[in-house]
C-alpha cells in the first residue's frame, strides 16, 4: 500500500508503485465484484478455445489497481480528477504485476494543487502492458 | 471474425452517437466491500461504516471507479444498455478505461447510467486480422439529488 503524499513533497519524475498478485482465485473475486463473468478470465479451456494462451487478467481490474494506487497517494484530503488506461497487451494470470504512477508535472490550476502522472501496469520483464495517464489533486503541506 | 475484409455497415454507422436505455445501478455495502476486497484496498472507509463516519462520510464510501452493480432482473430484459447492431466480430476484449470521478459515491446511492456510443472503427490487428473498436461514454447520475457523480469512457475490442 502506498502512503498518502502532499503536493509539496512530490517530485517530478518520482515513481510510486504497488505489487499485485494475479491468482485465479483473485480473478474470480474480481469477477464477482465487477459482474464480468467472461470465462477467458477463469476457465483455462475456454480461454485456450478463444485463441488465448491461458486465462488472462481482467483489463478493468488492472485499471482499478491504478485507481487504488492513485487513491492511496491522494489520501483523505486529495482527489483523483481523472485517470485512463489502455489495455495494450494481455497479462497472463499467476504472474505478479507492478502498478506504477510516475509524476510527470506539478502545477496549480484554479487554486488546485495538481500532479499529472504517467500510470500503468508492468510485467516482471519491465514491459508496460497497461499504459495511461492521470491527474490528481493533492493537499498542500 | 469474418474472413472477408469488413467495413462499417450502415447499421453500425447509424448507431454512432446513439444512447442506450438508462440503467439503474445499486450501490450496496456488500458491493462496496466485495469491490474493495477484490481490488485490494486497505483503507477502512471502504469496509467499516463506523470508521467511514468517523472520517466525515455519511455512509460506507465507494472506492473511485465503483458505481455499484446494474440491477439484475431476468424478468425485465427489454432494455438495451448500449446501442446494438449486428457484427461478425463475436469475441470481445476490454481495450481501455477512463474515469472522471466528480463526486463521492456512498452505500445506499442509486445511480442511473446512460451510455452513448461515441465511435466505431474497424482497424487492422496483427493477431486477428481486423478488430472492431467501440468507444462508449457513460454518465452516472445519482437519483436522489441529480448529481453527476462520474463520467467514464470505455474502449471495447471485438475480433
Amino acid at each position: 500500500m502506498a502512503d498518502a503524499v502532499t503536493w509539496d513533497e512530490v517530485q517530478e519524475g518520482q515513481e510510486f508503485t504497488n505489487q499485485e498478485e494475479t491468482s485465479s482465485q483473485r480473478l474470480v473475486v474480481w469477477a464477482a465484484a465487477s459482474g464480468d463473468f467472461y470465462q477467458i478470465h477463469y476457465d483455462d479451456n475456454f480461454a485456450k478455445g478463444n485463441r488465448l494462451p491461458d486465462i488472462i487478467v481482467h483489463g478493468a481490474l488492472k485499471g482499478m489497481w491504478v485507481g487504488k494506487l492513485l487513491d492511496e497517494l491522494a489520501g483523505p484530503d486529495g482527489w483523483i480528477k481523472r485517470w485512463d488506461v489502455s489495455y495494450r497487451s494481455m497479462d497472463v494470470a499467476r504472474e505478479d504485476i507492478t502498478v506504477f504512477a510516475r509524476a510527470t508535472k506539478k502545477y496549480e490550476d484554479n487554486g488546485e494543487a495538481l500532479v499529472d502522472f504517467e500510470v500503468g501496469t508492468r510485467k516482471a520483464d519491465g514491459s508496460v502492458t497497461t499504459p495511461g495517464t492521470a491527474t490528481v489533486r493533492l493537499p498542500r503541506r | 471474425m469474418a474472413d472477408e475484409v469488413m467495413e462499417l455497415t450502415p447499421e453500425m454507422k447509424a448507431a454512432i452517437g446513439k444512447s442506450g436505455d438508462p440503467t439503474t445501478y445499486e450501490v450496496t455495502t456488500l458491493g462496496i466491500r466485495t469491490f474493495a476486497r477484490a481490488v485490494g484496498y486497505k483503507d477502512p472507509i471502504y469496509f467499516d461504516d463506523e470508521e467511514a463516519k468517523k472520517q466525515g462520510h455519511p455512509a460506507l464510501a465507494a472506492p473511485p471507479g465503483y458505481f455499484g452493480m446494474p440491477v439484475y432482473n431476468p424478468f425485465r430484459q427489454n432494455t438495451a444498455r448500449r446501442p446494438e447492431f449486428d457484427s461478425p466480430f463475436k469475441r470481445n476484449l476490454n481495450g481501455g478505461t477512463a474515469v472522471e470521478p466528480l463526486a463521492r459515491v456512498y452505500a445506499g446511492d442509486i445511480l442511473e447510467a446512460v451510455t452513448t456510443l461515441a465511435n466505431l472503427e474497424i482497424l487492422p490487428s496483427r493477431a486477428y486480422g481486423q478488430m472492431l473498436v467501440r468507444t462508449s461514454e457513460t454518465v452516472y447520475t445519482r437519483k436522489s439529488d441529480g448529481a453527476v457523480v462520474a463520467k467514464t469512457r470505455g474502449t471495447g475490442l471485438s475480433y
